[in-house]
């Protein structure tokens, strides 16, 4: 490597959070190359935004303080160098792309007026000033880099009349206005459905290459890892485990934590792929026949309705007892609201939903059907009341289902051991627990009353990789023991290979795709099943290789642009 | 500036392991503001004079229509702390008797406002539709309505005493509560386990008073506190303009508003009650901004 | 997209119309729920209004004449079309239209609130944004307990303490009125004295008129000057914390303008929407204030009529603040509007 144009050596950093002073970095050191890219990998917790937020030079002191160490940027030590100096190089050496494109702007000021400010204070810093107009030219310029055409309209909107992708663009475009030497970028298109990420992550790469900048990819991601980065680093609790090029570590971690990560990426594709069979499918448990959901749209000065959104649209589909039926998609395409009508939370608008022989319609709210179906959320820390004990929350579907009072902590001692928690679990309140023993407590609520059937609304995503495993595998065991079906709903395609017999794909609504597991995943029929797998970031080139080949026509034609103002753009405007 | 992004390197799956616990993160932040400890003294005093008047004012029988014209008019001095006033009367011993009316209103007002302002709070932010409707157009209509002026114009017309003041500011007052509640719930709303609730068949009782209320409990307490402080002030303005608690029972407003004929020769006449008022309140607003800085509620 | 061209009002027209529509439904609201319980919670308005001595004849007549022996719908089909008119009835104080009365107490009442709110947004948002700015040092400090007093003194208090300082020892500021008698000044145009004196280039009045109200103003204004200041400050500590700072500061935007165009923009909404909510209170604090400074406005008839349990007037008083709480809130919407386009945005899209 030649003169790195980052050089951090040995870094401490602590926080002091109400008295108590915690070391969150431990003797952090790591090189950025002129044009390389490096990837910083680690869980949440791990001391990757602190990295950051140190180098760019927004870490809150107090409560932050750094102990020993530098950083270098450019042969300069950022960390003694004069609040002017640092502040030159803010956006125009060192630029950063954060999280989340929506928080990240400034939702009162239009794109153009922020991305203005930007230029103009970096000119004003470097001593140069250029004409409005000049600089509008300029931001129209970096604007078609990031392949946004229409630079005046994008100026002139609001942040939350963009698009999802096309915010992430602007925001990469803002990075960039004044040509950074580096760029960090963290977790970028994390928040994005994983299509429109595929999107972002090539366009990263072709700044890269264009422009000889290097990039500092922070993410947890490892599927990510391989597209994006020459060199990597590993971190875990504050610390830097293992570094190298990214072909070594991946083909031969030496870190145990390393090799844990790569287990805990389920594989879409290869040998380390498990085929998941029903051998009990006996009969059919859940029957959707035609079934549609409508939400009306209403706006004007009386709330009129406006028009209607077709949520689910003619789904039909039979699950066998046994199934774990999985259903994917991205955000908007309805798996929730099937979900939620499987549930009898509300009614379809048409069709008919069956459940053990027995009409939805009917049954729903019953405490029969209570016992039939019941669900496990998303987020243990929004399913779990935070205000109530382990205990009193696995208590209420008892109370409700007519359990005798007496025979409840009984229960409940059971419940939790089938869970793997101890029973003193009982007594503690959710902010005590961890992720996955909250969702171990989740699941324990839904299995409080002897259920058939289980819906599993994206149960692992809210956790870290490593726990995802753990919850997965319970639930299997789970599913063996008490003899439950699934439905799994998730926009995870790879964890569905691994966990599902079945699978069916939701797209704006209908069901595209459905068959057994294996085949629609080796011969994908639907284009948008094809651009959804072949946008899955994985972690072999072997599997990268078998993945459908979709072209840029065929992506179109089923992916929302994000290049273009779309939909969201539009509806602001109808009222007006 | 910002402090809680380091948070999600330190939460519980941080794996260090030493995080501490939210109830001793709560502690050391209450005991770490002075502004809560002087409140909670300020607050215990209050109720301590209140509740052990007779033995702590240094005249009983000023608390009446006692006359004695040869202290009128009397300065602070050792025999009289806060001077005596028009008829002779030991103005601290009148401020100690006052407390115990002005509490008494905030028991009155608190006891029975909360807790309807809360239900309804409740019960707009959950079932929503026509209910939420109702509910909070009504407190949109009572918000317009300056609680003063209304809360004279009812005591007016139903004769100036105690417990009709107490009535006309409970009418007003639930409102507040109302609306906080409403806006907590309905946040609350959107988390699932509400939902999950639901599914597992809870009752509509069991959901809004269960499930959802504990979660307002921090709020309520905070605003139950700086109300508190605010009923008191509400009541002295009240009697202040001649509406509130009748002659002689010691009232710390109407103390002001007689002592202020005197001003300025005898100036503790009117300054002495005021700053006794204003003590109170402190008390009960230091208290809940301390609650606020625990519970890290925004109220 | 609406294109460049209706970037400017995107939707402002409609989220207005919106607002003033439902800020008129609370107003119609308030009157039927005054005339109901002025109607029914009393008993026999004309009974409270003739007092214990009157005989029942004389009652009689009064119900005659001031329909209360009309059925109830009726007598609120009266009321509301009266209103509607402007006619608020007749006080039983001064024998005059209430209208009238009103009329002539508004300009004052009007110009202390006026004064008093342009008082809190100045003192209260530039020391919230600098308690914030210097969290926990003693800058912070100072405006905190500054605040704190300002919450905490009851508005009675600390006209009679300022009224003590400033007027009997000081003697800066004049004890109590509108205006020294001994000028002569008619204020015709505006009713504002401090708006009609320097139209008609009086400074002499000008100067007098602002002496009078600077007290008075400051009374009625310290408890919301606390409470937006506080407010103020720890908005401007919340949004501080969210993502787009740290990346406007990362963009190396200069901190002054990150403070002022980006923090305080956003943070601006919450007091601004508080100091709408509280409007009903500050003019029911107005009738202590007013009341100690021998203000001639609105409030001080209040209290008067009040006393004399003169019902008509009261509703009127109770409407025309409920008239004024509706345009402060209007104009408020109208400024969040301008500041936050997602308020406009949001409500025109509302389900």
């Amino acid at each position: 490597m030649a003169e790195p144009i980052l050089d951090i050596s040995g870094l401490d950093i602590s926080f002091t959070t109400y008295g108590e002073r915690t070391q969150i970095l431990h003797d952090v050191s790591m090189k950025v190359g002129a044009g390389e890219r490096v990837s910083l990998i680690g869980q949440s917790g791990s001391g990757k935004t602190v990295t950051m937020r140190a180098i760019i030079g927004t870490l809150p002191m107090p409560p932050g303080s750094i102990d020993a160490g530098s950083i270098r940027f450019e042969g300069t030590e950022l960390l003694t160098l004069d609040k002017r100096a640092r502040n030159r190089l803010k956006g125009t050496g060192i630029s950063i792309v954060l999280q989340d494109p929506l928080l990240s702007f400034n939702p009162v000021l239009t794109i153009g007026r922020q991305m203005d400010d930007v230029v103009r204070f970096a000119d004003m810093r470097l001593g140069t000033s250029r004409p409005r107009a000049e600089r509008q030219a300029h931001i129209y310029e970096v604007l078609r880099n990031v392949q946004l055409a229409d630079g005046e309209r994008i100026c002139h909107a609001y942040p939350m009349m963009l698009s999802g992708g096309m915010r992430q663009r602007v925001l990469i475009a803002m990075a960039l206005l004044n040509s950074p030497r580096l760029l960090i970028a963290d977790e970028p298109g994390t928040a994005l459905d994983v299509t429109t990420q595929q999107e972002i992550l090539i366009l990263l790469n072709k700044l890269v290459d264009e422009t000889g900048m290097s990039l500092m990819l922070i993410t947890h991601n490892l599927g990510v890892v391989r597209e994006m980065a020459d060199r990597i680093y590993v971190m875990q609790r504050g610390r830097i485990v293992e570094s190298g090029r990214r072909e070594e570590i991946f083909s031969k971690p030496s870190h145990d934590y390393t090799r844990e990560l790569m287990d805990a990426v389920p594989s879409l594709y290869g040998p380390k792929v498990t085929d998941v069979a029903n051998d009990k499918a006996d009969r059919t448990v859940i029957k959707l026949r035609d079934l549609s959901k409508d939400f009306p749209l209403r706006a004007g000065l009386f709330n009129r309705q406006v028009g209607i959104s077709h949520a689910v649209r003619n789904v039909d589909l039979d699950i066998e007892h046994g199934d774990i039926f999985g259903i994917a998609g991205e955000s908007g395409s309805g798996k929730t609201t099937l979900a939620k009508m499987l549930l009898g939370l509300f009614p379809p608008t048409t069709g008919e939903i069956t459940v053990d022989g027995r009409n939805v319609a009917d049954v729903a709210g019953t405490r029969d059907f209570r016992k039939l179906v019941q669900i496990v959320y998303q987020n243990p820390g929004s399913s779990l009341n935070p205000k109530r004990s382990v205990g009193d929350q696995l208590s209420v579907p008892l109370i409700f289902a007519g359990y005798d009072k007496s025979g409840i902590p009984a229960r409940i001692r059971e419940l939790l051991e089938l869970v793997d928690l101890p029973a003193r679990y009982a007594s503690m309140y959710p902010h005590e627990l961890s992720g996955g023993q909250k969702q171990r407590v989740a699941i324990a609520r839904a299995l409080s009353v002897d259920p058939k059937i289980v819906v599993l609304d994206e149960p692992t995503s809210a956790l870290d990789v490593l726990i995802q495993n753990v919850v997965i595998e319970l639930l299997q065991r789970l599913r063996s023991e008490l003899d439950l079906t699934y439905v799994f709903i998730s926009h995870d395609l790879s964890l569905m290979r691994n966990f599902c017999n079945r699978v069916a794909i939701m797209f704006r609504g209908e069901i595209c795709e459905q068959g057994e597991t294996p085949s629609v995943f080796a011969q994908p029929q639907h284009p948008y099943t094809r651009a959804l797998l072949s946008s899955i970031p994985v972690l072999t080139d072997d599997e990268a290789a078998r993945k459908p080949v979709v072209d840029a026509a065929e992506r179109q034609a089923v992916l929302a642009s994000t290049t273009t103002l779309t939909q969201e753009a539009t509806n602001v405007s109808d009222w007006n | 500036m910002s402090v809680s992004p380091s948070f999600d390197d330190l939460g519980p799956d941080g794996g260090r392991g030493r995080s501490l616990t939210s109830r001793q993160m709560a502690w050391y932040r209450f005991s770490r503001n002075p502004s809560a400890l002087i409140g909670t003294a300020i607050v215990v005093s209050v109720f301590i004079a209140a509740i052990f008047a007779p033995f702590i004012a240094t005249s009983p029988e000023s608390a009446g229509s006692h006359v004695d014209f040869v202290n009128r008019h009397s300065a602070p001095s050792w025999e009289f702390l806060f001077g005596t006033d028009n008829v002779g009367r030991d103005i601290f011993s009148r401020v100690v008797y006052g407390y115990r009316v002005s509490l008494g209103l905030v028991v009155g007002v608190l006891g029975v406002a909360v807790p309807f302002g809360v239900v309804l709070g409740l019960a707009a932010g959950y079932f929503g539709g026509r209910v939420e409707f109702a509910i909070m157009r009504l407190t949109d209509i009572m918000l317009a309505i300056p609680p003063l002026a209304m809360a004279l114009a009812i005591t007016a017309v139903l004769s100036p005493n105690l417990i009709n003041a107490m009535i006309a500011i409970t009418l007003l007052w639930w409102t507040w509560h109302t609306r906080l509640i409403y806006r907590i719930v309905k946040g609350q709303m959107a988390e699932d386990y509400v939902e999950a609730a639901k599914v597992a068949g809870a009752s509509h009782f069991h959901i809004m008073f269960r499930e959802l209320l504990p979660n307002c409990v921090p709020a309520i307490s905070v605003k139950t506190s700086l109300d508190a402080g605010f009923v008191i002030l509400f009541g002295a303005a009240l009697s202040f303009l001649g509406l509130g608690v009748a002659p002689p029972t010691p009232d710390l407003g109407t103390m002001v508003s007689t002592g202020s004929e005197y001003l300025p020769e005898f100036w503790w006449e009117a300054l002495m009650p005021g700053m006794a008022i204003l003590y109170a309140i402190l008390g009960f607003n230091l208290l809940g901004d301390g609650l606020r800085d625990m519970m890290d509620v925004e109220v | 997209m609406a294109g460049p061209r209706a970037e400017g009002n995107l939707g402002m027209t409609f989220y207005l119309t919106k607002r003033a529509l439902s800020l008129l439904m609370v107003l119609l609201g308030l009157a039927v729920m005054i005339f109901i319980i002025a109607r029914i919670v009393p008993g026999d308005p004309a009974r409270i209004a003739l007092g214990p001595l009157a005989t029942a004849a004389q009652v009689e007549e009064l119900r005659q004449e001031m329909g209360l022996n009309d059925p109830i719908h009726i007598q609120l089909w009266h009321y509301l079309s009266g209103l509607a008119q402007g006619d608020l009835g007749k006080s039983l104080l001064t024998s005059r239209p209430v209208m009238d009365d009103i009329l002539q107490a508004l300009p004052a009442t009007f110009e202390l609130v006026l004064a008093t709110v342009v008082l809190q947004i100045v003192i209260s948002i530039p020391l919230g944004v600098l308690a914030a700015y210097y969290r926990d040092t003693w800058v912070d400090n100072v405006t905190r307990v500054v605040s704190l007093i300002g919450v905490v003194t009851p508005g009675f208090v600390l006209a009679i303490i300022l009224q003590l300082l400033a007027s009997y020892y000081l003697t800066i500021f004049p004890i109590a009125g509108r205006l020294d008698p001994g000028l002569e000044f008619q204020a015709s145009t505006t009713g504002l004295l401090l708006i009609d004196s320097v139209i008609a280039g009086r400074l002499d009045v000008f100067v007098d008129a602002a002496r009078h109200i600077f007290l008075p103003a400051i009374a009625l204004s310290a408890a919301g000057i606390g409470q937006v200041m506080r407010i103020t400050r720890s908005s401007m500590i919340e949004v501080g914390s969210r993502d787009f700072v740290e990346a406007a500061r990362a963009y190396g935007i200069p901190e002054r303008v990150v403070t002022f165009r980006y923090m305080l923009r956003v943070a601006s909404v919450a007091p601004l929407t508080i100091l709408g909510l509280e409007f009903a209170s500050l003019i029911g604090n107005a009738f202590v204030v007013e009341f100690v400074f021998s203000w001639p406005g609105l409030a001080s008839y209040g209290v008067r009529t009040i006393l004399q349990k003169d019902l008509n007037a009261v509703i009127g008083v109770v409407l025309v603040s409920g008239v004024f709480f509706v345009i402060a809130n209007l104009t408020i919407d109208a400024l969040l509007g301008i500041i936050d386009p997602r308020h406009r945005i949001r409500e025109g899209q509302r389900a």
